[in-house]
C-alpha cells in the first residue's frame, strides 16, 4: 500500500491523478445536475436560497477545470504515457512528481471542505471582486485551492519540460515525438508562464479581503478591473492548457485507429501547437468586452482572438487529414475521439461570433457562451480523456475494456451532452442569461430547460456505466495482447502491460533516423 | 538528428529503478504546508479562532520541518548514479515561473500608480532611502559570498564552504532584520497595508520579496546542516546559489520601483 500512496513512480502517480480527478469529476458533475434541476423551471426549485446555488456554480466550475480537466490531462495522461512515449525510465524528478500529486490531493480535500464549513465559497471559479472581497463566503478557501493546484502544475511543468528536453531515448529527434508529447510540452510551457499570474491575482484578492489592502478597491485608489485582467491573462491560456493535451490524445487515437501517419506533422506541431501557445497570452481582453475596455484594446484583441483560428485550423486539418483514406477501426476509444472531433467543429465555429466584439457584447453574458465553452473545452476534453482511457486501457491494466458496454456508455454520453448543451446554445440569443439563479424575465424558455435537464440525466447514466465498465474490466476483463491496436508508438511496442519499474526491461530503446511513432505502411 | 544523438551521449545512463520506489518526504512536506498555511491562515483571518490557528500551525510546522529534513537526507544520501545535474535545468525553469509572479505583482503596482491622481497618495509618511541602500549592499555582498562558498566546494574545501555559507546566512538574516525594523517604524507612524494604494503595493511587494529571502535562507540551512557532518552535494549548493542570485536581482527592481521612483 505504501508503494502506492507514497509512490514516486510516474505510472502510479498517473493512476493517483486519474483516481483523484475522476472523484472530482463525480462531485463537480453532481453540482452540474443540481444546477440543471434548479434551472428546470423559473422560480425557486430544489433550493430557495440563491446563495446555495452560487456555491454549486463555484464548485462545478472550479473543480471541473482545476481538479478534473487539468489534472486529468497534464497529471494522469502526461504522467503515465509521456515518459513511455519518449523512452525514459521515469520523469526527471520523481520525488517532485510525488509532491505534485500530493498537492493535488490535498487541494481536493480543501475544496471538499467547502461543503462542511459554515461559510462556503460562493464566488464562481472566477472570483471577481468586489463580490469576492465583500462576500461572507470563505474566499480564502478558493485562493488556497488555486495556490495548491497551481503550485502542483508549476512543479509538473518543471518536471516534464526537463524530462522531454533531457531524457528522450538516444537518437530521438524533435520531429519524432508523439503529438501528445508536444501537446503536453506546450501546455506546460503555458502553465509555467501563466499560472503565476493567476496566483498573483488570487493572492491580491486574499490580501484585499483579509489584510485590508486596496488593490481592487476603487474608493482607495485601486482598480476593480485589474483583477479581471490578471485573472484572464492566465485563465484564457488555461483553455489551451486543456485543449492542447486533449488534441494530443485525439491524435494518438486517430493515427493508431486509422493506421495513418499524422497528416502535416510539422505544420501541426510548429504552426498549430506552438502557434496557439504563442497567441495564448494576447487574447484575454475578449473576456472583458462587456466589462469595459478602451476600443483600441478591444479591437486589437479581437484580431488576435480571430487569429487563433489559424493554429486551431492547422490542428483540425491534421486530425481530419490523418483519418483520410485510413483503415479506421471504430472501437470505443475511436468513437470518443470522433465525438470529440464533432465538438471541436461545433465549439470552434461558435467561437468565431464570440470573438467579434459587436456580436459578443450582446451574446457574451448569455447561455450561448456557456454552451460554446462547454462544447469546445469541457466536452471535447472530457471525451478525449475518456477516449484516452479506453485507448490505453490495455496498457494500464493488461486487459480489454468491455466494448459493448463501452459503446453503450459512449452513445448515452454523446446524446446526453448534446441534448443538454444544444438547447442552451439556442436560448442564449433569445435572452437566457448565464450564471443566473432564476429567469423570471424569460419564462417561455422553460421547455428548453426541461430538455437540457433531461439531457444531463442521460449523461449521469452514461458516465455511471463508463465508470463501472472501467472498474469491472480492470478486475475481470478479457486479457489483451501487448499491442492490441498495432500501434508503432514506444509505449505499445517496447513495454509490458502494465509496465514495471523502470519501464523498459530490455533497456532504453535506441531510435533510428527513419523511425516515427506513426510510421504505418512502412 | 545527429546533434540529438550527441547530446544524449553526455547523459547515457539515467537511473532506471528495478523496484517500485517510494518516499514519504513529499507527502510530509505537503501535509505540513496544508496545515501551516491554508488551515492556520483560515483559523486566524477567517474564523478568528486562536486555538484553531495554534493547533494547525503546531501540527503543520513540525511536520513540514520533518518532511524537509527527510527530503534533504534522502537526496544527499542517495547513490551518485541518481544525480544527473538535471536540477540545474529544473531550477531555472522554476525561476521563469517566479519571474512571472513578480511581473504580475509589479503590473498591479504600476496600474495603481499610473492611474492615481497624485503619488504618493495622502497618508504616506516619508520613507527613507538610506535603509534600502544598506539592504542592497547586504544582499549584493551575500550573492558574492555564496559564490565564494560554491568555489570553495568546487575546490573540495568543505571547511571554507561552511565559513562562507554561514557568512551568507548572516547577511541574509540581517537583511530580514532590516525589513522588520522598517516595517515596525512605518507601522508605528500609521502606515499599514490598509492605509492607501501605496501602502498596499509597498507591503505586498516588499513582503513577497522578503518571503523569498526567507526561503533562500531555509535552503542554505538545508545545505549547511548536512555539511556540518561532512555531507555535501555540489548540485544542491549550485541550485541554492542560483535561487539566491535571482532573489538578489528581484531586489533591484523592488528598490528602484518602490523606494526610488
Amino acid at each position: 500500500m505504501k508503494e502506492w500512496i507514497f509512490t514516486t513512480d510516474h505510472k502510479r502517480v498517473g493512476i493517483s491523478y486519474l483516481v483523484g480527478s475522476m472523484a472530482a469529476f463525480a462531485v463537480a458533475g453532481t453540482m452540474a445536475l443540481l444546477i440543471r434541476m434548479e434551472q428546470f423551471n423559473p422560480g425557486p426549485g430544489i433550493t430557495d436560497n440563491p446563495h446555495t446555488y452560487n456555491t454549486w456554480l463555484y464548485f462545478h466550475g472550479a473543480a471541473m477545470i482545476l481538479a478534473f480537466l487539468i489534472p486529468g490531462l497534464t497529471g494522469f495522461a502526461a504522467n503515465y504515457f509521456l515518459p513511455l512515449m519518449i523512452g525514459a525510465p521515469d520523469v526527471a524528478f520523481p520525488r517532485v512528481n510525488s509532491f505534485s500529486v500530493m498537492l493535488f490531493w490535498l487541494a481536493i480535500v480543501l475544496a471538499l471542505l467547502n461543503f462542511v464549513i459554515p461559510d462556503p465559497a460562493d464566488i464562481m471559479w472566477t472570483g471577481y471582486p468586489p463580490y469576492s472581497v465583500m462576500t461572507e463566503g470563505n474566499t480564502a478557501w478558493y485562493v488556497f485551492v488555486v495556490h495548491m493546484m497551481g503550485f502542483s502544475s508549476i512543479l509538473g511543468a518543471i518536471n516534464f519540460l526537463t524530462t522531454v528536453i533531457y531524457m528522450r531515448a538516444p537518437g530521438m529527434g524533435w520531429n519524432q515525438l508523439n503529438v501528445f508529447v508536444w501537446g503536453t510540452v506546450t501546455a506546460f510551457v503555458m502553465q509555467l508562464i501563466f499560472i503565476p499570474a493567476l496566483a498573483a491575482a488570487v493572492t491580491l484578492l486574499l490580501f484585499d479581503k483579509y489584510l485590508g489592502t486596496h488593490f481592487f478597491d476603487p474608493a482607495a485608489g485601486g482598480d476593480v478591473l485589474l483583477y479581471q485582467n490578471i485573472f484572464w491573462f492566465y485563465s484564457h491560456p488555461a483553455v489551451y492548457v486543456i485543449l492542447l493535451p486533449a488534441l494530443g490524445i485525439l491524435f494518438e487515437i486517430v493515427a493508431t485507429m486509422s493506421k495513418n501517419p499524422v497528416f502535416n506533422y510539422k505544420a501541426c506541431i510548429y504552426g498549430g501547437f506552438w502557434g496557439t501557445t504563442l497567441l495564448a497570452g494576447e487574447v484575454w481582453i475578449h473576456h472583458l468586452y462587456v466589462s469595459g475596455m478602451p476600443d483600441w484594446l478591444r479591437i486589437g484583441m479581437m484580431v488576435s482572438t480571430i487569429l487563433i483560428s489559424i493554429p486551431v485550423g492547422l490542428m483540425t486539418i491534421s486530425l481530419w487529414g490523418t483519418l483520410y483514406r485510413g483503415a479506421i477501426t471504430f472501437n470505443t476509444g475511436m468513437m470518443y475521439a470522433s465525438g470529440a472531433l464533432f465538438f471541436l467543429l461545433l465549439g470552434g465555429l461558435t467561437g468565431i461570433p464570440n470573438a467579434m466584439t459587436v456580436v459578443d457584447l450582446h451574446i457574451g453574458e448569455t447561455s450561448f457562451v456557456h454552451s460554446h465553452f462547454h462544447y469546445v473545452m469541457a466536452m471535447l476534453a472530457t471525451f478525449a480523456l475518456i477516449g484516452g482511457v479506453y485507448y490505453w486501457f490495455p496498457k494500464m491494466t493488461g486487459k480489454y475494456a468491455n466494448e459493448g458496454i463501452g459503446k453503450l456508455g459512449f452513445w448515452l454520453n454523446f446524446i446526453g451532452v448534446n441534448v443538454t448543451m444544444f438547447p442552451l446554445m439556442l436560448i442564449g440569443p433569445l435572452g437566457m442569461p448565464r450564471r443566473y439563479y432564476d429567469y423570471p424575465m424569460v419564462p417561455e424558455l422553460a421547455p428548453m430547460h426541461h430538455l437540457a435537464t433531461y439531457g444531463s440525466l442521460i449523461v449521469l447514466l452514461g458516465m455511471a456505466i463508463t465508470l463501472i465498465n472501467w472498474i469491472t474490466s480492470a478486475i475481470a476483463g478479457e486479457k489483451a495482447p501487448l499491442n492490441p491496436w498495432g500501434s508503432k508508438s514506444l509505449e505499445w511496442t517496447h513495454t509490458d502491460s502494465p509496465p514495471g519499474p523502470g519501464n523498459f526491461k530490455g533497456g532504453t530503446p535506441v531510435i533510428t533516423e527513419d523511425w516515427t511513432p506513426y510510421n504505418y505502411g512502412k | 538528428m545527429a546533434t540529438h544523438s550527441e547530446s544524449h551521449a553526455e547523459h547515457p545512463h539515467f537511473h532506471a529503478p528495478s523496484h517500485w520506489e517510494w518516499s514519504t518526504a513529499p507527502t510530509l512536506i505537503v501535509l505540513g504546508i496544508f496545515f501551516s498555511i491554508p488551515l492556520a491562515f483560515a483559523g486566524h483571518f477567517v474564523y478568528h479562532n486562536s486555538l484553531m490557528t495554534s493547533v494547525f500551525a503546531g501540527l503543520g510546522v513540525p511536520v513540514l520541518l520533518w518532511g524537509i529534513s527527510q527530503w534533504v537526507s534522502e537526496g544527499i544520501n542517495s547513490p551518485e548514479s541518481h544525480h544527473h545535474g538535471l536540477s540545474k535545468v529544473g531550477l531555472p525553469i522554476f525561476i521563469v515561473s517566479e519571474v512571472w509572479i513578480f511581473i504580475g505583482l509589479f503590473s498591479a503596482y504600476w496600474a495603481l500608480r499610473l492611474m492615481a491622481a497624485q503619488w504618493p497618495p495622502d497618508g504616506t509618511p516619508h520613507i527613507g532611502t538610506n535603509l534600502p541602500i544598506i539592504m542592497t549592499i547586504l544582499l549584493v555582498s551575500s550573492s558574492a559570498t555564496i559564490h565564494v562558498a560554491e568555489e570553495k566546494l568546487e575546490e573540495g574545501d568543505v571547511g571554507g564552504m561552511k565559513t562562507w555559507l554561514i557568512l551568507t546566512l548572516l547577511l541574509g538574516t540581517v537583511f530580514l532584520g532590516c525589513t522588520l525594523t522598517e516595517y515596525s517604524k512605518l507601522i508605528g507612524e500609521g502606515f499599514v497595508p490598509s492605509t492607501n494604494a501605496y501602502s498596499t503595493a509597498f507591503f505586498s511587494i516588499t513582503g513577497f520579496h522578503a518571503s523569498h529571502v526567507l526561503v533562500g535562507l531555509v535552503t542554505f540551512l538545508c545545505v549547511l546542516i548536512p555539511a556540518l557532518s561532512g555531507k555535501t552535494n555540489k548540485t544542491f549548493l549550485a541550485c541554492a546559489s542560483v535561487y539566491w542570485h535571482f532573489v538578489d536581482i528581484v531586489w533591484f527592481f523592488v528598490v528602484s520601483q518602490i523606494y526610488f521612483w
